[in-house]
């Protein structure tokens, strides 16, 4: 019990923390929020606070948040918005908004770290669980990493989107399916892609339900989830429909994602290929974009099996490298997600390499990105050329991971050959 | 000691093969270990992997890949096209209906006159396409409005001396007296009247007729259609002709403009003179092109030639167009330019001007530019800071009788006769024009089998032909030519659909540099997958065939 005092003493120590220095950069910086909240690594079309501003006001003025092909995110972020005082006079409400979101989401990732889900699931054991870091670091990590403060500092929508995703996977692992379903259903009205993290949650909470209310057969408990998934996205959209009187809102949001007809650039692979590509081939090679993206889902879940959170966390990974609108604010989640793995850590084989490229890549994009619109003194392939690398950073990590939770599950079968180097034969 | 695994990579799961092969053969003393077979759970497992990335690419991307990028080819009817191109589906005749208006004479009288007349007329025609078909107009002058109405040309036969012709200057009318013993008795099979109407009306013809046979005859037209008879040195001049006016379009855009070489005058009155002037004819001309207007004044302007005689080799180049605001074509519709220019340059009196030249100077102060416009020379005294409406009479007159060689009205003949002539022979350009650019479609249709046609190409091509027909049945008349101009812009709105021309070429072998990069490197672990799959899938059937096999024989 004492220890549970001291806990959560340094949690909440923790938590005023973040607070304070995100205020802080609000207050003693205050043209660096303005300066983030445009830049294209953090503001996608899809996330951007600008964009949001726009929407706001065409809202409050009675006019469809989505004329003007400004605004393309969910309608339900405008009344709650709307909520708050006029961020131009008072902005400190937005400010709250966006720090309790974080705060929310670090305080769901500790509940996730603290279950001890990542080393020991229902189906699997790590006999290297011991060596794990606790709810407090994981959070800690999550809330300092410069990712997530840019994100928040930038007022990027993901936000919320983030807070949502790790709540639904807080809830899979203490045992609430009905909760974890209803934040995944947030998540995906906010942003559509969290709906391929579905079949994984599923096999989480199918694997974590409590004993005493536990439905036994297992295509009964999908159907009954997935019938809560649709429901309460129905009745999101629903809500959406009375809020802007039309459907428009779909093609104005989800439309946007599946058809990519922003083409700002971004730290994603999308934009490059679709400014070059032939007219004639754009929608079927939309279509390839988009298979490849779920295509890792069936895989994944079938193959880590027995570490659905393992499938969660590889697959925010992917998601941050090939969604059509990705940000820093989805490797920011993916990074949150990657510390749960701390007892695999050892396992991985390049560690210093991908730190060393993405923490290239960070500081590269910036001053890339500035040749190319600002100086004039180079073209959009400078800048491609460094989304590239940081790509390519993101995916050695996504491989090394699963070869590290692989070779965790590997080492439990043939236990003589712990500490073997590997080689292909 | 050595040992040897693979960790499968979600993406390929492909296992190598050699662990299972060697798993089932007996270690040799001394040779590496092998690693132990694998189990039949991790076998299913992979199988299930392979088998969801399969499932993605044969239940999604297959039928997607099918939807988006299959060619839409809307049916068109090529031979029908092509026919059209040919001239096989229409032949253009244009029955000219002429009233004849004999109030003075007794109506068996006039019969028997127009019965002779059209022996003579037939006589005389040797173009099957134009047709001049005699009709007797009603006697009472109630009806006259109406029948004289869509009758190309009336003739108003006068009893008076001798035999002359005038044209009325105001409409469609052909003045004939005739001496009052050349009226044909009602048995005589010929009859100088008749005849003398018969050459008159011939003659007054003959330059739409020629018009007009040129047109066919420059077109795809079969020669059985084609008239004869039309003389090289005549197609010569009308094929200079042709190209001095300009291309057709609906609508003009006239810029008048006033440059004068010095600061004055720096106004003029040219609202007020077009009214007066041009209007009249601008009106006439309406059934066939709209006309925008703009005008301006360039105060200083040089002209690119400063000699004070301009002899014809300088007009070509009098123009300043570096220098002088004379836009091009802007928006849609070409432009023709009238400029007066203020100055003291006056223009040579060519020797002897040859007929058709390239820039031709029917006034001393004027010089027509083929496909351009008109160029007045107005000598002012230099004091004089406004042009008054008197001034521009003499131009704009000029500028009128330009503007109707411009567009390609015949030189001879009365006004209305000049503009209703101008209506038939538009009605036959667009109506060839239309046709030869459905045949170009077709035949475009027919080279390139991988270009799309929208359905908006079918339906463009559909209007035309329907447009085409009605054209071709009302030839000559007012509707045919509103329908040649649907079809014609018909026409060409479906040749130069967008969509299609962005695809014109795309050969195959483009398709590998499209698909390749991509989907080869997506593909080669997707399709190694598969196959170790089920080439281990077919060894343990037959391992365990042999055990069957050794079990019975135990």
């Amino acid at each position: 019990m004492v220890g549970g005092k001291v806990n959560s003493g340094r949690m909440t120590a923790l938590l005023v923390g973040a607070v304070v220095l995100r205020l802080a950069i609000f207050y003693l910086l205050p043209g660096l929020s303005d300066l983030l909240a445009g830049r294209v690594e953090i503001s996608t079309p899809v996330t951007s606070f600008k964009r949001l501003q726009e929407g706001l006001f065409l809202y409050q003025h009675n006019v469809s948040p989505y004329d003007g092909g400004v605004y393309h995110q969910a309608p339900l972020l405008l009344p709650l918005f709307s909520l708050f005082p006029n961020f131009k006079s008072f902005p400190l409400g937005t400010y709250q908004l966006y720090i309790v979101a974080d705060l929310l989401s670090a305080r769901a990732l500790q509940l996730i770290a603290d279950s001890g889900e990542a080393g020991s699931s229902a189906l699997f054991t790590s006999p290297r669980r011991e060596k794990r870091w606790t709810g407090l670091i994981v959070a800690a990590v999550f809330l300092f990493n410069p990712f997530t403060i840019a994100t928040c500092i930038g007022r990027s929508t993901s936000v919320f989107t983030t807070c949502a995703i790790l709540h639904a996977i807080a809830k899979a692992v203490s045992g609430a399916p009905f909760s974890a379903m209803v934040a995944l259903s947030f998540a995906a009205y906010l942003s559509m892609y969290p709906l391929l993290l579905l079949p994984p949650l599923l096999l989480l909470c199918y694997d974590r339900q409590h004993p005493s209310c536990a439905i036994k057969s297992a295509g009964k408990f999908a159907i009954t989830n997935i019938l809560v998934v649709a429901g309460v996205l129905a009745a999101l959209f629903q809500m959406s429909y009375f809020m802007t009187g039309s459907w428009e809102f779909l093609s104005s949001t989800y439309g946007i994602q599946l058809t990519l007809t922003d083409l700002t650039p971004n730290v994603g692979l999308w934009w490059y290929f679709f400014i070059e590509m032939f007219d004639s081939f754009r929608s079927f090679f939309l279509a390839v974009f988009w298979l490849h993206l779920s295509c890792y889902v069936g895989g994944l879940s079938i193959r880590i099996r027995r570490q659905p959170l393992a499938v969660l966390t590889l697959l925010l990974g992917i998601f941050a490298i090939f969604k059509p609108y990705p940000s820093i604010s989805d490797t920011s989640l993916f990074l949150a997600l990657v510390p749960l793995y701390r007892h695999v850590f050892p396992l991985m084989r390049y560690t210093f390499v991908e730190a060393s490229v993405i923490l290239y890549a960070t500081f590269l994009g910036p001053s890339f990105y500035y040749l190319w619109i600002y100086a004039g003194s180079g073209n959009a392939n400078f800048f491609y050329a460094i989304t590239l690398v940081w790509n390519l950073g993101l995916s050695l990590l996504v491989c090394d991971l699963t070869f590290a939770v692989l070779r965790d599950e590997w080492e439990v079968e043939r236990p003589e050959m712990v500490g073997k180097e590997i080689r292909q034969i | 000691m050595t040992s040897s695994t693979i960790i499968s990579e979600p993406l390929t799961a492909n296992r190598d093969l050699n662990s299972n092969s060697n798993a089932s053969l007996t270690p040799v003393p001394g040779s590496r270990k092998e690693p132990p077979p694998e189990k039949a759970s991790d076998i299913r497992r992979r199988s299930f992997i392979i088998l969801s990335f399969w499932l993605i690419v044969l239940f999604l991307g297959l039928p997607i890949w099918w939807k988006t990028t299959t060619i839409y080819r809307a049916n068109l009817p090529l031979q029908e096209m092509l026919d059209w191109a040919d001239g096989k589906a229409c032949r253009p005749v244009f029955p000219l209906r002429i009233a004849i208006e004999a109030n003075s004479l007794h109506e068996q009288e006039a019969h028997n006159l127009l019965r002779l007349t059209q022996h003579a007329l037939d006589d005389l025609n040797d173009f099957s396409g134009h047709h001049l078909r005699l009709q007797l107009s009603p006697p009472s002058t109630e009806k006259k409005q109406d029948s004289s109405h869509d009758a190309a040309l009336t003739i108003r036969l006068v009893p008076g001396e001798s035999s002359t012709s005038t044209l009325d200057p105001y409409a469609p009318v052909l003045n004939i007296t005739y001496p009052p013993n050349s009226i044909p008795s009602p048995t005589s099979s010929s009859s100088s009247l008749a005849t003398y109407v018969a050459s008159q009306l011939r003659s007054t013809f003959a330059e739409e007729q020629a018009i007009i046979s040129y047109l066919l005859s420059a077109n795809f037209i079969p020669s059985e259609h084609r008239p004869q008879g039309l003389a090289p040195e005549a197609a010569d001049s009308l094929a200079k002709r042709t190209t001095r006016s300009l291309k057709y379009a609906p609508t003009y855009h006239l810029t008048f403009s006033l440059f004068t070489s010095g600061p004055l005058p720096s106004s003029w009155d040219i609202e007020a003179a077009i009214d007066e002037y041009m209007k009249p004819v601008l009106d006439l001309l309406s059934p066939i092109h709209n006309f925008t207007i703009d005008t301006q004044v360039q105060l200083y302007a040089t002209p690119g030639v400063q000699n004070q005689v301009l002899s014809k080799e300088d007009l070509s180049s009098f123009i300043n167009a570096a220098e002088w605001p004379l836009s091009p074509s802007i928006g849609g519709a070409p432009t023709i330019n009238f400029v007066v220019f203020v100055g003291d340059q006056t223009i040579m009196a060519p020797p002897q001007a040859p007929e058709g030249s390239d820039v031709e100077a029917p006034t001393f102060q004027s010089f027509l530019i083929p496909q351009w416009g008109t160029v007045y020379l107005v000598s002012l005294p230099h004091d004089v800071p406004h042009v008054s409406v008197e001034t521009l009479k003499q131009p704009l007159l000029t500028f009128t009788s330009h503007l109707l060689s411009l567009t390609g009205a015949p030189q001879s003949g009365s006004l209305p006769l000049r503009l209703s002539t101008l209506a038939r022979i538009r009605s036959a350009d667009l109506l060839l024009r239309a046709s030869s650019t459905l045949g170009s479609l077709a035949r475009l249709a027919l080279a390139l089998p991988s270009i799309a046609i929208p359905s908006s190409v079918a339906d463009g091509v559909s209007k035309t032909m329907s447009h085409l027909r009605l054209a071709c049945e009302t030839l000559g008349g007012s509707e045919g030519l509103a329908h040649a101009r649907i079809a014609e812009a018909e026409a060409e709105r479906a040749f130069f659909e967008k969509s299609m021309v962005g695809q014109l070429y795309f050969p195959d072998e483009h398709k590998i540099a499209v698909y390749l990069p991509l989907l080869g490197p997506v593909a080669v672990p997707l399709v190694i997958g598969l196959l170790n799959e089920i080439k281990a899938w077919r060894k343990r059937r037959r391992e365990r065939a042999e055990k069957g096999a050794q079990k019975k024989a135990e």
